[in-house]
């Protein structure tokens, strides 16, 4: 049953890191390296908020507001200029990622930083006790889902941004403003990372480099998805599975780049990934 | 080395200045050579020091450089191979000491372990149909898994805090300053010389156009798996440079990080330059080494903030610049070598009484729709086959069927009696089928004249030390070449051509190939009407002069009339009609077809 739970919330977790990412990746095309620091972006937001005295909780809407500012800016100055060489993108945007890092570390020093709890506690569940915040990023998880299907299904731009992915000079061709669409795409990813930086600040330490680690695997997750939603959560499901299963049974070590190598064979047997099913 | 290379013969009577631009890396590699070697003596013992291991790195840089800069496979995966070297070294030294027999054994391992694991990758990396970025991809969890497995090894890797204190080559640092500067001076010639050669033209091809190369013959997947084995050799005999001169391996050395800092290195220094990447690693790794104790982060950012410039405003990097600097000069260009257009005797077409092309119940469907169905056709030695029919009707797919057996359709195909089923491009190529493409597919950066060569590679291989000054075609692609004008500018390069010349390039290129069955996907849209009178004469020689089979899509019926042997009418993914010229086009079926109506 713990291992139950362990699995959904690594899954939750998992698939709350990687959002932002496939979100981008599926409209602009482009594999966003600065996807990492976007992450620690969002948790140095919490060491602000906290710093200015404000509720734990009120760093989620500042984390997804400077993110998604921040990600504007990106986007028209470097994504842009590179949209035609998606290669190129990776580096420059891996580039930003150290740029900012660098910044963090001028600002705020390279130690680690102390967060306030967004949730302390365990709560009992069938009689055994377990960590109240992995509860709650597992409904984190749930309602950031839902509200992205709502968006894509439901709304002008979801349904702008779904037209750009099939089929892009169609959708120019049709008279929708695809450049917008696609600022407005990556200002969502980069807001929605931040996000899940504060989400994460209570399960990791909080340093200028935290992002790196996550950008692999949210990546790999990503490219197993090919730009589905609903395979990105399968994904998410099936390697937070063997990661908490091969870190239990075999060995952490084995658990870390469990994602990774797994990824990598299921893109090597089908191409397409999850994405087909 | 892929098989299709094989060793340079040497043209007769070369002139003065070419021989002088042979000769030219060899000295320019002698005058360097010498200087590292007189260097340590007038550097400080830190300088040295710092930069031995700029110029081992360097040596990481050219191997990036051949992959991504010319060969277009961005690779983060030579820091593992680095590492794997480096700790293959530092293990068996720990464990056995350095006497000599260990140290070359070191020296061996440190080569053929990175090798091995350079073919598993290639082979994980590169597959028929594999992309770009898959291939990034898989070169991104490398590294990440030899951490790991460096973190886990426990004593026998030193874990975290790697190892230290192992035998090591006995040298002083200015030995070691000149041991890694010979070496990268010996991998940057190797590196040069193979790029000048015709060989070096294949890396270029495989990046500009992959589908174009394996439907050349040439077998793409082998080409990439050797350079990613290869080059993950030279890797590893810098880490074993690198463990002897450092005395010290961490699991950093084969880190993610590392990988991303030699593309950063290269992007910098000017990717496919070579001398960039060299020039461009040192300096910066020197500076770092300078700067970095001072100003730490601020040195971090600024070059962080600098690759990202580079790569949105400069890509070519700094080497780029230089060589614009340089355009502005006035000075003499020597002008670009042309080789001698010579004509090989055609091999004499082995005449086979069968059916060359024999497809049976072909059908192929996406899903629930079916784009082919239950298509019969027998194409015999000599015949101009054309294959008419609405947009929609199967034709580019039943062309695609026919040249690339792994596209999964029901039925079969055989090319003089072999049957196609599952087998890639390159290999229905060697049963001799030339397919040329709706849209052009050329080497766009490659000059005419190298596009060619290529399309004779499959035959004649590729010399990996120099260009060659002749170069040997048949008759037919001698006339194509002159009728279309293309053979008065053959040092242009592909993507400078007309619409039209390179459709003739193309076509020119599958001729090249001598295959006994030609497919050609609509060879005449968008020409003028001279451009189509000259392709129409050119298939009628092949086919009356050579026996050549051809197979036609076409939309213009005057043209299909005038040139056709056969024609065949597909409609809604049927073999509707199968006739001579006159039965089809008096038939009222095409008739009712291409005026709309029919669904029958």
């Amino acid at each position: 049953m713990l291992l139950l739970l362990d699995i959904l919330t690594t899954a939750a977790i998992l698939f709350v890191v990687a959002i932002g990412l496939l979100a981008v990746f599926g409209v602009l095309k482009i594999i966003n390296f600065a996807h990492g620091a976007w992450l620690t972006i969002g948790a140095y937001c919490a060491v602000v908020a906290a710093r200015l005295g404000l509720n734990p909780w009120a760093a989620l809407p500042l984390a997804f507001a400077v993110g998604a500012a921040l990600g504007g800016l990106a986007e028209l100055f470097i994504i842009r200029p590179l949209y035609r060489r998606p290669l190129d993108a990776i580096l420059a945007t891996w580039g930003l990622g150290i740029v900012v890092g660098q910044l963090i570390t001028l600002a705020f020093g390279r130690d680690v930083q102390l967060t306030p709890n967004l949730l302390s506690g365990t709560v009992e569940v069938l009689g055994t006790g377990y960590s109240a915040y992995r509860l709650v990023a597992l409904l984190a998880a749930l309602v950031i889902g839902a509200a992205f299907a709502l968006v894509i299904e439901r709304t002008r731009l979801g349904l702008s941004a779904r037209a750009v992915i099939m089929n892009e000079t169609l959708a120019r061709g049709l008279g929708l403003d695809t450049a917008r669409v696609r600022l407005v795409v990556f200002m969502i990813g980069a807001g929605l990372a931040a996000l899940a930086g504060v989400l994460l600040t209570p399960l990791t330490s909080v340093d200028p480099t935290m992002g790196v680690g996550w950008l692999i695997g949210a990546f790999m997750l990503v490219m197993v998805a090919d730009a589905s939603f609903l395979a990105l959560a399968a994904a998410c499901l099936v390697f937070g599975a063997a990661q908490v299963l091969v870190s239990t049974f075999v060995s952490p070590v084995l658990g870390s780049i469990a994602v990774a190598v797994l990824a990598a064979l299921v893109l090597r047997i089908s191409p397409k990934g999850f994405s087909r099913a | 080395m892929p098989e299709t290379i094989t060793a340079a013969r040497p043209a007769a009577g070369a002139g003065e200045r070419p021989r002088l631009a042979r000769a030219a890396p060899l000295v320019v590699a002698l005058l360097a050579a010498g200087a590292l070697w007189l260097a340590p003596l007038g550097l400080d013992t830190f300088a040295v020091n710092v930069l031995t291991r700029s110029m081992i790195y360097a040596v990481l840089a050219v191997t990036v450089d051949l992959l991504w800069g010319f060969a277009g496979i961005l690779t983060f995966g030579q820091a593992a191979f680095f590492g794997i070297g480096a700790y293959a070294t530092a293990m068996l030294l720990t464990a056995k000491g350095g006497a000599p027999p260990w140290m070359l054994a070191a020296a061996a391992l440190a080569v053929a372990a990175p090798v091995l694991l350079g073919l598993a990758v290639g082979w994980l990396s590169f597959y028929h149909r594999s992309t770009a970025l898959y291939a990034s991809v898989i070169s991104l969890v490398v590294p990440i898994v030899v951490t790991q497995a460096i973190y886990s090894g426990g004593e026998r890797t030193g874990s975290s805090s790697g190892l230290v204190g192992f035998d090591v080559l006995p040298l002083e640092i200015e030995g070691y300053f000149r041991l890694a500067g010979l070496l990268l001076v010996a991998v940057t010639l190797a590196a040069w010389i193979l790029v000048r050669s015709d060989a070096g033209r294949l890396l270029v091809a495989l990046r500009d156009n992959e589908a174009r190369c394996a439907y050349l013959g040439l077998n793409p997947r082998r080409l990439q798996i050797g350079l990613t084995a290869v080059l993950a050799g030279v890797a590893g005999l810098a880490g074993f440079v690198f463990a002897n001169a450092s005395g010290v391996v961490a699991p950093e050395n084969a880190g993610f990080l590392f990988g991303t800092e030699l593309v950063i290195w290269v992007a910098l220094g000017g990717r496919g330059t070579l001398i960039g990447p060299v020039l461009g690693t040192i300096a910066i790794d020197y500076l770092a080494a300078n700067l970095s104790g001072d100003l730490p982060f601020l040195w971090q950012l600024l070059l962080g903030t600098a690759f990202v410039a580079i790569i949105i405003l400069l890509p070519g990097g700094l080497a780029d610049l230089a060589r614009r600097a340089w355009g502005l000069v006035p000075h003499r260009r020597s002008p670009a070598s042309v080789p001698r257009l010579r004509a090989d005797p055609s091999r004499a077409a082995a005449r086979t009484d069968g059916p060359l092309l024999a497809v049976q119940g072909l059908a192929k469907s996406y899903g629930s729709l079916t784009v082919l169905e239950n298509i019969d056709l027998t194409v015999r030695a000599g015949e101009l086959v054309s294959l008419v029919g609405p947009n929609g009707a199967g034709k580019t797919t039943l062309m695609r069927c026919l040249s690339d057996g792994t596209e999964p359709f029901r039925g079969a195909i055989a090319v003089g009696g072999v049957p196609t089923a599952g087998l890639t491009p390159n290999r229905i190529v060697a049963l001799g089928v030339g397919r040329k493409f709706q849209v052009a597919s050329v080497f766009e950066s490659l000059s005419i004249a190298d596009c060619l060569r290529l399309a004779r590679a499959s035959r004649a291989g590729l010399s990996p030390l120099a260009r060659a000054e002749t170069l040997g075609l048949p008759q037919a692609v001698l006339d194509i070449l002159r009728m279309t004008g293309l053979d008065a500018q053959l040092a242009a390069p592909a993507r400078l051509l007309s619409h039209g010349q390179k459709q003739a390039l193309e076509l020119a290129m599958v001729v090249a190939l001598e295959p006994r069955l030609i497919l050609l996907d609509e060879p005449t849209a968008g020409l003028t009407k001279a451009e189509r009178t000259t392709i129409g004469t050119v298939l009628k020689g092949l086919t009356a002069d050579l026996g050549i089979a051809v197979v036609l899509v076409e939309h213009d019926l005057d043209f299909v009339r005038e040139i056709s042997s056969r024609i065949v009418v597909l409609h809604q993914g049927r073999l509707v009609l199968d006739g001579t010229v006159d039965e089809v086009v008096g038939s009222a079926l095409v008739r009712t077809i291409y005026a709309g109506g029919a669904h029958g």
